[in-house]
């Protein structure tokens, strides 16, 4: 057992610093490295499709680009700004204004967020319901919103369903701050208003900048939307070019460019935030207390709130409702949208129980020993996070199905039986795919708990003799369980409403939920679509009820840093 | 030094559950989700609306239970492609022929033949190997609002780009299989610059680009677009919904090629030990009652020349049709880079 030999040598030395560890690695740190290898592996492979070629870019690969590299940057850029908007202007509301119906909106604010996008556009096309046989419809068969299939209209659309990430990580930071900051600023003789906007507002900066980071990856990642709206991003030209042209080099070629892009969306946003630290010690007594409104003020600051949610979340919500009654008694119900449900629930668990382990090895390989191999190993698994489904369901494809291969021979080899393809016949592969595509939920809830443990609490550990695993075990898991629950719940929510990998690397009885969505509106069934999408939103309603109130009873300071 | 490290975990039974025990149990849940069940099993293209009812009802008639995994043919043709041996699948269900010929290519098909099934489809759509046999046949043909548009003022496929008609066009994305199938049908046929002008027109009247042929229609009835382009059955299932449905097929190339027909068709896969239980389905399907089923709920042309097309279109049973040729199954790379310079959304 190498693990228990390299825990007997680093008991010896139980800070870790002298030059005898330095000789042997920790196991834990290998482990670790090994962890992060595995989940960034398959994606590391794809700029491999560069290699080989007659010419750098295949001539498909450049005859699409550039309408695609368009709109995806418009969408990424468009998606950044609207989100900042949106979110920081909804935070700063609730953070610093006291009006009626402001602690609904608070955690009200962050339901959008168990709306997929795609439930969101077909809904919206819905309305136009002339030739559907949906006679429920809010709006009559009358809504038709000029420009919605249109990348401003995805542009919209996925702003509405992404701002919550901006919301939360903006909430969180304001509420953070001390009040001692405003009031400086005010004896200087600032206003109110101008005291947030000049102060508060800039101290934020880290984290609305992070929040926004997620918004604009999502949107680069998004399939489904961009697809129902005929929106030709990368993710639509990458499938396009895979499974209209079979061109598999220029598919692959293409998503190396799509994840170029996220990369360099990550290094502004580390560029911007440098090495600047904006934490503030909060004492007792010194939080910010939201200044009360009255009168139209007051009414004002709740208009803005209440209106998005009414378009984003609650008559979208009601909608739905009203076409599944429609559809249960016409009996339009699409049969096994039980074991899709059961499917669902089953890959969200296991999906969102991996990650957390592998974000938890990862982050404890990287405490153990910090080395450049380790973060910069545990940096590159995060990378999965900006790569769209389609991506990671092409990358993981071609590995597993050799592995199942191999699989087939030594078991025809050793016992003469067939086995069928393990990981690709199977949810597992998909599994594997969700792990490499959600890590990053968990590892960043995982690791920004981890940071707030104090590295003392490790040396007081080992002196006493414990070892590493001991120190995981009975000091740290304690501790992170609030990251690990909060990555989970993350994850939860994402695997659930998660689409494109889905749908290309389900196994045979594999529908999910998320499926029968699409599988229905792609052929404008918007019927058969109402009653999985109403589901969806449900069960990723409830992590996401779980979560506010993990922020609340934690306060939305700490919680916020783990997301 | 194993001893130790059993006893590590023995003292932490939580951890063990956590580190150990709940990842095993996942991979094994997981593992074991395979279907391994002795049904047939059938890669499907189609639609699950509307085609359901003929699996089930071949389920009742024969007592052979049948597994189907969904997807795009495109994409199911992939996953076939990339499973090789060691696919479960046993049946190849598609929407249209490229994806069969390109399976055929890959050597994924194996040819079956009898007596019931030559009888059962028109010669004139079958494979005479019997690598593929057809289910029936589906039009891409141009549309017009009959609103707004006079009827007879679109004959062709390059009536289109009339420039009477800017800004009054709808079509679905190229990302769609039927268009490619289309454009590729055209190269073959045409010439890729004949095509690359035609398109171009087609481009010049700034089309509204629509995701589905469904939605297509919609906004056509809503009267956003006067002309577009639909596979035929989408128009008839809108028809059988309400008769007054604002919308006309305009048959094109009627003294000339006819309408592009493609075909959606149904194979054996190479090496399944079910190849009995396979034909029984293919012969069922093909069938005059399986075939009644897919005419009336879906409105295809049936491959069985006995069934008529359904009462509701029973007036487009005498359109002249052109078949796709077997060379577009090459030009699909071409379809889709031309479709991306004249800049088809």
């Amino acid at each position: 057992m190498a693990v228990a030999e390299v825990d007997a040598q680093t008991r010896q030395n139980p800070v870790g610093t002298t030059s005898a560890t330095r000789r042997r690695v920790p196991g834990w740190t290998i482990v670790g490295v090994v962890v992060a290898a595995v989940v960034a592996g398959p994606l590391l492979a794809l700029p491999l499709s560069f290699v080989g070629g007659d010419s750098f870019f295949e001539p498909l690969a450049r005859t699409v680009l550039p309408v695609g590299l368009r709109t995806s940057v418009l969408l990424g850029v468009g998606v950044g700004l609207c989100t900042f908007v949106v979110g920081t202007s909804l935070a700063i509301l609730v953070s610093f204004y006291d009006f009626p119906g402001r602690k609904t909106l608070d955690w009200a604010l962050v339901l959008p967020l168990a709306m997929p996008a795609y439930v969101l556009v077909f809904v919206v096309l819905a309305q136009y319901g002339i030739s559907t046989p949906l006679q429920s419809n809010l709006f009559g068969a009358g809504l038709q919103i000029p420009g919605v299939r249109t990348p401003l209209g995805a542009v919209v659309i996925l702003s509405m369903v992404l701002y919550p990430y901006v919301y939360i990580l903006g909430r969180s930071a304001f509420m953070g701050q001390s009040r001692q900051s405003i009031e400086a600023a005010r004896s200087l003789g600032c206003s109110y208003g101008r005291a947030v906007w000049r102060v508060a507002v800039p101290l934020a900066r880290p984290s609305l900048a992070a929040g926004v980071v997620l918004a604009v990856m999502e949107a680069l990642a998004d399939f489904g939307a961009v697809n129902l709206l005929g929106v030709q991003a990368m993710t639509a030209e990458i499938y396009r070019l895979w499974f209209g042209a079979f061109n598999e080099a220029a598919a692959l070629q293409l998503a190396t460019v799509l994840i170029g892009l996220a990369l360099v969306l990550v290094a502004i946003e580390r560029l911007l935030r440098g090495r600047a630290r904006y934490h503030q010690q909060l004492g007792r007594g010194d939080a910010i207390e939201p200044r009360r409104l009255h009168g139209w003020r007051a009414f004002g600051a709740a208009v803005p709130g209440v209106a998005l949610l009414l378009v984003v979340f609650a008559l979208p919500a009601v909608q739905l409702v009203a076409w599944s009654i429609e559809s249960i008694v016409d009996g339009g119900v699409a049969s096994g949208l039980a074991s899709q449900a059961r499917n669902s629930l089953l890959l969200a668990v296991s999906a969102a129980a991996l990650t957390v382990l592998t974000a938890t090895i990862v982050v404890y390989g990287q405490r153990t020993r910090p080395s450049r191999l380790g973060s910069g190993a545990a940096r590159i698994a995060t990378m999965g996070y900006a790569v769209p489904g389609t991506v990671v369901a092409v990358a993981v494809f071609a590995p597993l199905i050799w592995i199942d291969r191999r699989l087939i021979d030594v078991a025809n080899g050793l016992f003469g039986t067939s086995i069928g393809l393990v990981f690709t016949g199977s949810m597992l592969g998909l599994v594997i795919a969700y792990v490499i595509r959600f890590h990053t939920l968990a590892y960043f809830s995982v690791e920004s708990r981890m940071g707030r443990i104090e590295p003392n609490l490790d040396d007081a550990a080992q002196s006493l003799g414990a070892d590493r695993s001991r120190v995981l075990a009975e000091v740290h898991l304690p501790l992170l369980w609030p990251g690990i629950l909060t990555g989970a719940l993350l994850v939860l929510v994402d695997v659930m409403k998660e689409l494109p990998a889905t749908a290309l690397l389900r196994p045979l009885g594999g529908d999910t939920l998320a499926i029968g969505v699409w599988e229905a509106t792609k052929d404008s069934r918007y019927d058969a679509a109402a009653l999985p999408a109403l589901l969806i939103v449900t069960v990723g309603l409830v992590p996401v009820i779980l979560l506010v109130r993990l922020l609340r009873g934690e306060g939305w300071t700490s919680a916020g840093e783990r997301i | 030094m194993p001893s130790k490290t059993l006893g590590f975990f023995a003292r932490r039974p939580w951890v063990t559950i956590l580190i150990l025990v709940v990842p095993i149990a996942i991979v094994v849940v997981l593992a074991v989700t395979r279907d391994d069940s002795e049904a047939l099993v059938i890669y499907n293209g189609r639609s699950h609306y509307g085609d359901e009812q003929i699996f089930l009802d071949f389920e009742e008639a024969t007592g052979i239970e049948v597994e189907i995994r969904g997807g795009t043919s495109p994409e199911l043709f992939e996953r076939l492609r990339r499973e090789g041996d060691d696919t479960s699948a046993d049946v190849f269900v598609t929407t249209d022929l490229p994806s069969l010929w390109r399976a055929q290519d890959a050597g994924l098909l194996q040819e079956v033949s009898t007596p019931a099934l030559v009888d059962n489809v028109s010669p004139e759509l079958a494979d005479e190997a019997g690598t593929w046999w057809p289910l029936s046949t589906r039009l891409r043909v141009p549309v017009i609002s009959t609103e707004r548009v006079d009827a007879g003022s679109i004959t062709s496929y390059e009536d289109l780009g009339d420039p009477d008609f800017a800004g009054r066009t709808c079509l679905r994305t190229s990302n769609n299989e039927y268009n490619q199938s289309l454009v590729a049908d055209m190269i073959a046929k045409r010439g890729y610059e004949e095509t690359e002008t035609l398109l171009r027109s087609w481009m010049a009247n700034d089309p509204e680009i629509l995701n589905s042929d469904g939605e297509l229609l919609a906004v056509m009835a809503g009267g956003e677009c006067d002309v577009g382009l639909t596979n035929h059955y989408y128009l008839g299932r809108a028809l059988d919904e309400n008769a007054d449905f604002p919308v006309a097929p305009a048959w094109p190339d009627q003294d000339g090629a006819g309408a592009h027909a493609n075909i959606s068709g149904i194979a054996v896969i190479n090496g399944t030990s079910k190849q009995d239980d396979a034909i029984a389905l293919i012969e069922f399907l093909t069938s005059a009652d399986a075939q009644s089923v897919i005419v009336d709920q879906n409105s295809e042309f049936a491959a069985n020349p006995e069934v008529p097309p359904a009462a509701h279109i029973s007036e487009w049973a005498d359109v002249v049709i052109d078949p796709a040729s077997n060379q577009a199954g090459t030009l699909f790379e071409e379809a889709i880079a031309l479709m991306a310079e004249v800049g088809w959304r």
